[in-house]
């Protein structure tokens, strides 16, 4: 299935021609052309969620910011892809930079929005440099500026790297590190699009959702409502890494296969051939799904069932016969790093339940470590503001549940 | 993790002048404060770290307090506050 990524690859990014040729840019004329009210009802109709981590409804999130009175108003491209096992955006923004530019321009234009930003990850430099011809030519064009396309419609943009922090993928993290404040998260309501970047109302939309705008507005919401589950209309970029031969971006129709054909049909299997321990469907923050639930389809809903989170779409694959333990401390390494340091479970609780696994893998655990271990991630879940805070105990808890054997082997009898 | 930023210092570094800077900034788009977290990130991919002066001559044209960008930048593993060593 190919429709994000149809245009990946197949014209040269830095010729805007031939990227009109493949027919691109009609979904932003037609946006002008009907105008900003019936562009969000066709975005509505089709049901397109976010595919950054949380899955909001896009069609809402644009709504609510074109209520907004308030001026100016920014409209953010998140493409500051941090999430362990997560690649896809990367693909998209390489290889079919013009419909991400074309949605960024659209998404402007329907919330009103005088300013747009793109924020980049930083170690994709490549990309970056990309993105600024791409931008300038784009300025030549006539499609940056006052005026695009003959409307009424003014916009800027601008792009920014992101300087290698994880959190500053985060929305209001992001918007404080445009801010030039400390990148960290805030506690929500009031959202971005009432209160956001310089207390302005801002759109902040994940790459993969906006390169879904202009496929909508061309092929119609009914029939991109056809692809997909009910709830959940559209393709999915998955990013499929760990123990298997063949690592890379899949786009699959939603609820079309399930984890074990992606690992097994696309990804040809695990690395050495042995069996799958577990996987994490929703980059490194998601929970750890055991062999059991490999039949379980790749959507929102069935993902959720089997007790974890689709969020980013990284697949993570760990083959046997390494120990759980071992998984959950390199996530926690990682993390405990990332912390923005705001919320206390979160700042204090990584680095603890760091030093607690750490302490087990190097066989000096003690029977109360699982207790302690449970508390402190049950704790962050509860207080914490940011996706980082409420999901990095996720693949820990699973652990303990999937796994127990693991860690009984060096702590003892592991209790409920 | 900052891998790129590495390679990136090495093929491109410029000495620190006055009118380097200068021309950077001219080069840059509008030097406000919705502009300043790209203008820093181009002075540190230009010259390898934001000097001192800079910080304070951009908090001064965006009418930012010198503190904040400094607290901003020290929280980045990709900003550096002087020359490599």
């Amino acid at each position: 299935m190919k429709l994000l990524t149809r245009r990946v690859g197949t014209y040269n990014p830095l010729d805007l021609n031939s990227y009109e040729k493949l027919g691109g840019m009609k979904g932003l004329r037609q946006a002008v052309e009907v105008g900003p009210e019936k562009t969000i009802e066709r975005i509505k109709q089709s049901g397109l969620t976010g595919r950054g981590g949380a899955g909001f409804p896009t069609g809402a999130k644009w709504e609510s910011a074109a209520k907004q009175k308030h001026r100016p108003k920014y409209f953010i491209c998140n493409a500051d892809e941090g999430e362990l096992g997560t690649f896809k955006d990367k693909v998209l923004l390489d290889g079919d930079p013009w419909s991400i530019l074309e949605a960024i321009l659209i998404g402007a234009y329907v919330t009103g929005a005088e300013h747009a930003y793109i924020y980049i990850r930083g170690e994709y430099e490549d990309t970056f440099r990309l993105w600024e011809k791409i931008v300038s030519k784009a300025r030549e064009a006539g499609l940056i500026g006052s005026n695009v396309l003959g409307s009424n419609f003014s916009v800027g943009l601008y792009v920014a790297k992101g300087r290698g922090l994880y959190i500053a993928g985060e929305e209001f993290a992001l918007i404080a590190s445009l801010e030039t404040r400390r990148p960290m998260s805030s506690p929500k309501p009031p959202y971005p699009t009432e209160k956001g970047l310089f207390g302005k109302p801002t759109v902040i939309n994940n790459v993969e959702t906006l390169a879904n705008v202009p496929v909508i507005l061309e092929e119609g919401a009914e029939r991109y409502r056809r692809l997909g589950t009910p709830d959940e209309p559209g393709t999915r970029l998955f990013s499929l890494s760990g123990d298997v031969k063949k690592p890379g971006v899949c786009e699959l129709e939603i609820g079309s296969a399930t984890l074990r054909e992606l690992i097994g049909q696309f990804g040809e299997g695990t690395i050495s051939g042995r069996q799958i321990k577990a996987v994490q469907p929703g980059g490194g923050t998601s929970a750890l799904l055991g062999k059991d639930s490999l039949d379980c389809i790749l959507a929102t809903e069935a993902i959720k069932k089997a007790g974890s989170q689709i969020g980013t779409a990284g697949v993570i694959v760990y083959e046997e016969p390494q120990s759980a333990v071992e998984i959950v401390r390199k996530l926690l390494a990682y993390y405990s790093n990332e912390s923005c340091g705001r919320c206390a479970p979160c700042r204090i609780g990584t680095v603890k339940m760091q030093e607690i696994v750490e302490n087990i893998s190097e066989g000096k655990g003690q029977e109360d470590d699982i207790l302690r271990l449970r508390e402190i991630a049950n704790a962050a879940v509860k207080v914490s503001t940011c996706g980082l805070g409420q999901a990095f105990p996720l693949p820990v808890l699973s652990a303990l549940e999937l796994f127990p054997k693991d860690f009984e082997s060096v702590v003892g009898k592991v209790r409920a | 993790m900052a891998v790129a930023g590495i390679l990136f210092r090495s093929d491109h570094m410029q000495k620190f002048t006055r009118e380097a800077y200068e021309n950077l900034l001219a080069a840059s788009g509008p030097v406000n404060e919705a502009n300043l977290f790209i203008l820093l990130g181009k002075v540190q991919d230009t010259f390898g770290y934001i000097p001192r002066d800079v910080l304070r001559d951009l908090a001064v044209r965006c009418g930012v307090p010198d503190a904040r960008i400094y607290g901003a930048l020290t929280s980045y593993r990709d900003f550096k506050l002087g020359p490599e060593e």
